[in-house]
């Protein structure tokens, strides 16, 4: 309301609806979610699946259940929303929701995003803390000094250059993707021998159903960490739909699907759930148990470090600390924002430092790691009741004669309804979790039925129900104005669009980073796992393996790093 | 009684000494030899006695087997009510709890008539955990007529050393016959089975007692030299695929002179209606190398019913039925004395009808005697087993050392890299299951 007084070329572009010309197609969204969703957290939630006792059935078809509601939940959701409006939710609930609740929502962000950075980093530490020979952190808070100072260096370190040189590591992210995606698959291809060698005796698996058998007697066991029979399928398929709920059901993904042509595009997120929920959990579940067969201790206390050198040598090193480093970043950056927007006569400098405080401070405690999937479940439950109001704006009420977006039509200050209800959804959903009457992980469904009721009544009360001619004479104006702003920002940005390159050189960089950092790697892994008939063979194809991948890992990052240089330069 | 009637009698018994329960499919894994190919063509006779259960059999080579078994087993997916397994693996599943316990065995399978050593083997903490169906050990197998033909005796006690010579002779003088036969196909019960009793022969130990691998000490390094020698100078074409089964129709083909192996392919080449040389074989001891340890094993084939298997009732009356002096009687009124199971009953050895049908009968049960598991080596070893070591861990290094066995014998890598090898993986996994430092 507030931006309709001000030139629509004058306004942040975050503030428009995104502009025609920019949006994008299906394979645009299939590689971002590929990219999205293979990150740091994997290594951990498929471990905490093997310390809660699933069995390889549920997880084989509860992940395949889960998984796919989570992409029908983006595809029926938030793709439409995101199409629809074009904004971000940040966005859509500074225009639609008021500064008070702006100030709430953020908040709760800057808990969450610092929670998870927390966590991201402590992963990041359990490796230098296996390269110190630093003892295993196996309680919730550090048992030596030394991982203290550890956690508290990595976390320093990741915090400065979070601050200094976000972008770099942000661009930096953005090539490591594809081998993330090699080494999480890679890291069970090369510890499947090892776990069925420490089982069987032997190293080769016949069959695909003798792999079955092996993870569900050695990964997937039915029976949790304490030795209790474990969850079931309803509780794996909720995880799975769970683990995202903010980003679908909670919406906070508009900010990625605003840019999508058409509302279809919301399956490409299959990429993200099919690989990262689904090959990346399970190869890291193998990891896992694998690595803690081999050490000889539980699943639920071995860390990611222990895990990802066991299973790619000095490369694990590395992805713990890139995967680690490259989540928490992210994470570090929508924290220090979504803190600016709460604390906004506080410098951003200032506010970035007590971000950096509190996430390396948390960084220090392995409870926070160790907990990332109910801790991403209940982030979920917070931010979902957000969700729930949006859909009622955006798909209800226009179908039941309301006004999608009264309260900009009526000029308030803030939002009332929605903050009473985002309070009655978060009481309600948190006492269903006390009186434990349904698994916590499907307590944002009922949370989010229950949003949308009683915003619906509440919004109708405070006038959602009314006309606003004037108003909306005024708003359809401003829509006319941006239609006409992005008309003319598509006739500029068309002029400085270059051709495609298709340098001999650029394709040589290309060919390098493919063939030896995707494809010798993943070759190797093959050798490892499907050439190995006896302990020797698989030690030597393991050591030849371990000392392969980290050369490749190298001149992936570097062949890699200069294609996305020259492509930002010459693209 | 006539036997006949013995067996209709004893198969009543069991039907009788269990309840009657709807039917039941019982799916058996057995390795592929004489004796349980035999066994599956005489189990009409169980199910006849038993209409409430039928058989549903995988048969397969040893090494597939024991991959196949060992992995339903481990991971205890039930695919196998019934399991044919050895002394190795009987207690150490029974430990992991793998297997049932075959306790409450009707007082006329007289489970004392089975000779201590081999129910030794099968047992743990005194419950017998699988039932033997027939025990073995390993003697030398050879043609008489061709030791004639070379005017060659062959000793009781033969040493390694004469063996070689011999086969040397016999080689040279019959170019279509194979001096000697040996195992060379990779696996713990392939060629590490002969090569792990050579070895003890020739003074060497797998661990010391501090668990430290010995395999690059001098007496394994002579083991694996001779054993190479001996098969590239003399043995069969590609000998590093040469199992015991191959090696038995090889023999029986006449296409071996001399075959140090299982004492119970005996009454295979002893049989003159699968045997182009039934009537030109002798036997004589496994051989030693002078330092006072023979090179003959212990082993038995035996049948274990899962703990998986929701069938186990039934599954312990089949393994009852096949384990029993009765089935050996019928095995001797179908087949003949000379082709039941041996080297599992006292009261075999002690029957007329048998010796005098089974030449290779003393031999057998003295081998069988004279093994000593608990005590294999010439020097003292802090395991049990013969040609295996009583350590989970020994499936992997006892397959990984025979592939680096193999290669040598293949001519990729040299004995002493062998060795070197075999050393190196060994001291890994010990490393790895912590009885040596650290990893």
């Amino acid at each position: 309301m507030n931006n309709q007084n001000q030139s629509v070329a004058e306004m942040d572009d975050e503030q428009l609806p995104v502009a025609p010309h920019r949006l994008h197609g299906a394979r645009h969204f299939l590689g971002l979610y590929a990219a999205e969703h293979v990150a740091a957290t994997e290594f951990v939630i498929g471990a905490a699946f093997v310390a809660l006792g699933a069995t390889i059935y549920d997880i084989l078809i509860g992940l395949m259940i889960g998984n796919t509601l989570a992409v029908m939940s983006f595809w029926l959701i938030t793709s439409p929303i995101a199409v629809k409006t074009r904004l971000s939710l940040y966005t859509y609930i500074d225009k639609h929701m008021g500064e008070k609740f702006s100030r709430f929502y953020n908040g709760a962000n800057v808990a969450i995003f610092t929670a998870i950075s927390a966590a991201m980093i402590t992963v990041s530490a359990t490796a230098v803390r296996a390269l110190f020979d630093i003892p295993p952190q196996t309680y919730p808070y550090p048992t030596s000094l030394y991982f203290a100072i550890v956690a508290f260096a990595v976390g320093t370190i990741v915090v400065v250059v979070a601050y200094k040189g976000f972008n770099v590591v942000s661009d930096f992210a953005s090539i490591c993707a594809p081998w993330l995606m090699l080494m999480f698959t890679a890291g069970g291809m090369v510890l499947i021998p090892a776990l069925n060698e420490s089982l069987t005796g032997y190293t080769s698996l016949n069959s695909f159903s003798d792999f079955i058998s092996l993870a569900g007697a050695t990964v997937f066991t039915g029976v949790n960490a304490e030795g209790q029979p474990g969850i079931g399928i309803w509780e794996v398929i909720g995880f799975a739909w769970a683990a995202n709920t903010f980003a679908h059901f909670g919406l906070v993904d508009m900010a990625l699907l605003r840019y999508a042509k058409k509302t279809r595009y919301g399956l490409a997120t299959a990429t993200g759930m099919m690989f990262g929920h689904y090959v990346a959990w399970i190869s890291a579940a193998l990891m896992g148990a694998a690595t803690a067969a081999l050490m000889k201790t539980s699943i639920a206390i071995v860390e990611p470090g222990d895990v990802a050198w066991y299973a790619l040598g000095a490369t694990g090193f590395v992805i713990v600390i890139v995967a680690g480093w490259t989540t928490a970043n992210s994470n570090l950056y929508r924290a220090g924002l979504a803190a600016q927007a709460v604390f906004p006569e506080v410098s951003r400098t200032q506010v970035t430092l007590l971000v950096g405080i509190a996430v390396v401070a948390g960084s220090c405690f392995p409870y926070v790691y160790r907990n990332i999937l109910p801790l991403l479940t209940y982030a979920g439950l917070i931010l979902v009741p957000i969700g729930g109001i949006v859909f009622a704006e955006q798909q209800i009420f226009p179908r039941i004669g309301y006004k999608a977006n009264w309260f900009q039509l009526k000029g308030i200050k803030d939002n009332t309804p929605a903050l009473v209800t985002w309070a009655i959804s978060l009481v309600f959903g948190f006492t269903l979790n006390a009186i434990n009457i349904i698994p916590f992980f499907y307590l944002f469904l009922p949370t989010w039925f229950v949003s949308i009721a009683v915003y619906t009544i509440l919004a109708k009360k405070h006038g959602a129900a009314d006309s606003y001619p004037e108003a909306e004479k005024r708003l359809a104006e401003h829509e006319k104005e941006v239609e006409s702003y992005h008309a003319q920002l598509a006739k500029e940005e068309a002029v400085v669009v270059k051709e495609k390159d298709t340098s001999l050189l650029t394709k040589a960089i290309r060919a390098t980073w493919i063939v030896i950092g995707i494809v010798i790697p993943a070759i190797l892994a093959w050798r490892v796992l499907f050439n190995s008939p006896d302990l020797f063979t698989y030690y030597e194809n393991r050591e030849m393996f371990y000392d392969l991948a980290i050369w490749c890992t190298v001149i992936y990052f570097v062949f890699a790093w200069w294609d996305l240089q020259r492509s930002k330069k010459l693209g | 009684m006539k036997v006949s009637n013995r067996v209709g009698l004893f198969s009543m018994c069991f039907a009788m000494s269990f309840p009657v329960v709807a039917e039941e499919t019982l799916r058996i894994a057995t390795v592929s030899n004489p004796d349980m190919e035999r066994m599956q063509k005489l189990s009409p006779h169980f199910t006849k006695a038993n209409p409430d259960i039928k058989l549903d059999w995988v048969v397969l080579d040893e090494n597939s087997l024991r991959q196949k078994v060992t992995t339903d087993i481990a991971t205890k997916s039930g695919q196998f009510d019934i399991v044919t397994i050895g002394a190795y693996e009987t207690p150490l599943w029974a430990k992991q709890g793998w297997l049932v316990d075959l306790k409450g065995m009707p007082a006329e399978y007289d489970a004392q008539d089975i000779f201590p050593a081999v129910r030794e083997s099968l047992s743990y903490e005194g419950g017998l955990y699988a039932a033997p169906f027939y025990a073995e050990s390993s003697f030398t197998m050879y043609r008489s007529d061709l030791f004639d033909s070379v005017e060659l005796v062959m000793p009781e006690q033969p040493s390694w050393d004469f063996i070689e010579s011999a086969a040397a002779k016999i080689s040279a003088k019959h170019t279509d016959v194979n001096g000697i036969c040996l195992r060379g196909k990779v696996g713990w019960g392939e060629n590490m089975a002969l090569i792990m009793s050579m070895a003890n022969s020739y003074g060497a130990r797998l661990f010391d007692m501090e668990w430290q691998p010995e395999l690059t000490g001098d007496a394994w390094g002579k083991t694996i030299n001779d054993y190479t020698r001996l098969l590239q100078k003399y043995g069969p074409e590609q000998p590093e695929q040469q199992g015991f089964k191959e090696l038995l129709n090889l023999f029986k083909d006449g296409k071996c002179a001399i075959w140090i192996d299982a004492t119970v392919a005996a009454s295979a080449i002893t049989d003159p209606a699968t045997s182009s040389v039934a009537d030109k074989v002798a036997f004589a001891s496994a051989p030693d190398a002078g330092l006072g340890k023979k090179s003959n094993w212990l082993w038995s084939w035996a049948l274990g019913v899962s703990n998986a298997s929701e069938k186990q009732e039934a599954a312990k009356r089949f393994v009852q039925w096949a384990t029993s002096k009765e089935y050996i009687e019928l095995v001797a009124t179908s087949e003949g004395w000379s082709n039941v199971p041996p080297g599992t009953r006292q009261s075999l050895y002690q029957n007329q009808d048998y010796l005098a049908a089974a030449p290779f009968a003393e031999l057998t049960l003295s081998a069988i005697l004279s093994a000593e598991p608990n005590s294999p080596a010439v020097q003292e070893v802090p395991y049990k087993g013969i040609q295996f070591a009583d350590i989970p861990e020994f499936t992997g290094i006892g397959t990984a050392i025979g592939s680096q066995v193999a290669r040598a014998l293949k001519g990729d890598i040299s004995v002493s890299e062998a060795q070197e090898n075999a050393q190196w993986v060994t001291s890994e996994v010990m490393s790895h299951a912590h009885f040596i430092g650290n990893k």
